[in-house]
């Protein structure tokens, strides 16, 4: 429990950096970061798929990608962010994390975990993504397919619409 | 563990709440994305925890797998946007982008 | 045997950038619009054999093994079938001649194929979460679509798109997870069993509520429209008619109505939410839409307003609301498209879209001119063109419902509607001709034709309006109407 607690306030606080660092990269590695502790809150949650797919892609392929992006997009005058939004933000942010443990704890709570009617099979995650979800997969090349072929059309070099 | 099954949703919702906190008060359109990107970690949390709370982790993986996939996809051609805005304009900053007026 | 539906447009996306190095324009202009017209006969083929068997679930079968992939077809599904791929053939068809000079069709013609088997993946889904995926398919291909252009205005108003998107594909990705945590299932008649049994109002009404932030900014309901008025306009016109005539209306319309009606059950506070939507949709993008220069942002600020109309009619909740409803969904579609693409034929013969600029083009485009004049005379609502039905079936719903409120402010929207549209008529095609557009040419071939297709459609729907009515729209309202479904007829094709 203290464990659990632990990490989620890990991945709280370096998605709080990734935003409230200036500088982009740091605030690239800062996300990478609370990827990889979210990744260790599904590990512990029994979720070992979803917690290595967390780290090799939103870990891995995402920051890199945002890396060669602010690489590519390296201004000399950078982007002066507004300040007031930056030092209020823990005001702000404390008194919303006390409203919603409340609400969370007392209002949420009164629903069971064990709710009647569990239905489906907790099957092996193989099974269950293979012949459970296999539309699923048809819907993931669709939309592998529609982003590497809109990035293709965005980086064209010729015919630039006037 | 079941028992604390709140605790998750409510960092969920806190990790809602930064994301949107960021989408309504940054200025660099990268920054933005990192706010949406935040907004995705709640969103994988709420669905592994909801697994966590039926006991059928195997669907809910699947889902959140999928989930990251189109994540993903989106990552990729919003960072070929922004690119392409700063071949354009040089710089970064929303502001810049006033042309259209919504 | 539903599947094709989504198989042929991605496998034949999946080959397109390959037969884009062998030719560059023939051959992805045949073989997609080849493969359009081959989904508008088969959603023709499907729609008469549902009405022999009924609502059933297709099970794939592959080699006599059950591969699990499961898609329901009922009336509501079928109608918007033909609705996407009546509209798609026709944008296809203007692209021949309109996407000249953006060079890169090959893989323009693969990302609207993507857009189009996200769409009908859509409507045929049997579960939550595939709703939300194929949703995400059409919106990730839209993006790039938007952006087709490469211009600022066009990468400004993608990135806007792209940004609100993401956030309403989140909220509603967030409600499937709470209503995956309250019932263990995400398919459609176990969710909606599950959600009676447990009868929790204020989880389902939260549920219900992050469900109308995401899908009404997909269907560009006030306040959630902000993106629409510069997406729009900046895609290139036959994407401006997809995503005005079908994106929004079956990500927004169509998933909000499968969503609330056949899962949620549609009860007095929600009916009300949505009416209330509708309407205000409806007044707003009506008055702002007098005031705009641009004739696509003014055709944008219509769009918003006839998806409130929409809207109203089917938050009604009576059978007669939902059917005109439905019959404006397919009216606006077919309409909107078409004044979209006239659009396009103006910015391709005189280079502006500014209302101010143009002047007279009717002697110079007389079709252009007649279909503009057919579409906008639909949409405002005059008879006996199609639109004027559809808008008299819900102002009569309406009105035996007792809501005299609404009745009147969608009189005098309507009213308000032939305003805007005639003075587009006015400015860009009547009057003195500007000397500027001496020599201007009226549209190439397939931009025509495509045009004059929808057109007569418009006409002929509103002549024989009735036959219409009966063998398309009553199935899809019966579909919506009866209600929470437990279960489907299974059937393995």
């Amino acid at each position: 429990m203290i464990l659990q607690i632990f990490l989620l306030s890990g991945l709280t606080i370096f998605s709080v950096l990734a935003i409230l660092l200036r500088d982009l990269l740091k605030a690239a590695i800062s996300l990478a970061l609370a990827s990889i502790f979210l990744a260790m809150v599904f590990f512990r949650l029994n979720a070992p798929y979803a917690g290595v797919f967390e780290i090799s892609v939103v870990a891995g392929l995402i920051t890199v990608l945002f890396i060669t992006t602010i690489t590519l997009t390296k201004n000399p005058s950078d982007v002066r962010e507004n300040k007031l939004p930056l030092i209020i933000f823990p005001l702000f942010f404390a008194v919303f994390i006390v409203i919603d443990l409340i609400i969370m704890k007392n209002l949420l709570n009164a629903v069971q975990p064990s709710l009647p009617g569990s239905t489906g099979p907790a099957g092996i995650f193989g099974q269950v993504f293979w012949n459970e979800r296999t539309f699923d997969l048809v819907a993931q090349i669709g939309v592998i397919f529609a982003g590497v072929f809109s990035v293709l059309a965005l980086f064209r070099t010729k015919d630039k619409h006037e | 563990m079941n028992s604390a099954w709140y605790l998750q949703m409510g960092f969920a919702a806190v990790l809602l709440f930064i994301g949107i906190y960021c989408l309504l008060t940054m200025r660099n359109l990268i920054k933005l994305f990192i706010g949406i990107e935040i907004i995705s970690k709640a969103i994988t949390l709420a669905l592994i925890t909801s697994g966590l709370l039926r006991g059928n982790m195997a669907l809910a993986q699947a889902l959140t797998i999928t989930f990251i996939v189109v994540e993903v996809s989106m990552v990729a051609v919003a960072l070929a946007i922004i690119i392409n805005i700063y071949r354009h304009t040089g710089s970064l900053d929303v502001r810049q982008l006033t042309k259209l007026k919504g | 045997m539903i599947f094709p539906f989504i198989a042929v447009p991605l496998i034949l996306a999946s080959v397109m950038p390959l037969i884009g190095r062998f030719s560059k324009r023939f051959l992805p202009d045949a073989l997609a619009n080849l493969a359009f017209l081959f989904l508008l006969v088969y959603s023709l083929i499907t729609m008469r054999q549902l009405s022999a068997t009924g609502p059933a679930i297709h099970q794939l079968l592959f080699l006599k093994q059950v591969l699990n992939i499961s898609m329901v077809i009922d009336g509501f599904s079928a109608f918007m079938l033909f609705t996407i791929s009546l509209v798609t053939l026709c944008a296809g068809l203007f692209s021949i001649n309109y996407m000249e000079h953006y060079g890169a069709k090959a893989n323009y013609y693969a990302l609207l194929l993507i857009m189009v088997a996200g769409m009908n993946g859509l409507v045929l889904a049997n579960d939550l979460f595939q709703v939300y995926l194929f949703l995400e398919v059409a919106a990730v291909a839209s993006y790039g679509l938007v952006a087709f252009g490469l211009g600022l205005d066009e990468l400004e108003a993608s990135y806007k798109y792209l940004m609100l998107s993401a956030v309403s594909s989140g909220f509603i990705l967030i409600s499937i997870a709470v209503i995956f945590s309250l019932t263990g299932s995400l398919n459609f008649s176990q969710v909606a069993a599950g959600l009676q049994a447990l009868n929790l109002k204020y989880a389902v009404g939260l549920c219900a509520g992050f469900f109308i932030l995401g899908f009404g900014l997909k269907a560009a309901l006030v306040p959630f429209h902000a993106w629409l008025p510069d997406a729009h306009p900046s895609a290139p016109a036959p994407i401006s008619a997809m995503l005005s005539g079908l994106l929004i209306k079956v990500s927004g319309v169509y998933a909000l109505a499968r969503i609330f009606f056949n899962v949620l059950g549609l009860n007095p506070a929600l009916s009300q939410v949505l009416m209330y939507a509708g309407v205000i949709s409806l007044v707003v993008g009506a008055v702002i839409a007098l005031g705009q220069n641009d004739i696509k942002r003014m055709l944008a600020y219509s769009s918003i307003s006839q998806v409130g109309y929409i809207i109203l009619g089917i938050g009604l909740g009576t059978p007669l609301g939902i059917l005109g409803g439905l019959f404006h969904l397919f009216n606006h579609a077919v309409a909107k498209g078409l004044l979209f693409l006239n659009s396009g034929s103006i910015q391709n013969a005189t280079g502006t879209r500014s209302l101010d600029q143009m002047g007279g083009l009717a002697k110079r485009m007389p079709l252009t001119a007649a279909t503009t004049l057919i579409g906008s005379l639909s949409i405002a609502g005059v008879p006996p063109l199609a639109g004027f039905w559809s808008k008299l079936i819900i102002i009569i719903a309406l009105f035996q419902a007792r809501q005299y409120g609404f009745a009147l402010i969608a009189v005098l929207a309507s009213i308000v509607t032939l305003w805007y549209y005639l003075l587009i008529q006015r400015q860009a095609f009547f009057g003195k001709l500007n000397e500027t557009w001496e020599n201007i040419k009226e549209a190439p071939f397939w931009m025509s034709a495509s045009t004059v297709i929808l057109g007569l459609i418009c006409i002929a729907v509103g002549i024989f309006f009735g036959l219409f009515l009966r063998s398309w729209i009553q199935p899809a309202a019966d579909a919506l109407s009866a209600g929470v479904i437990y279960g489907f007829k299974m059937m393995g094709f």
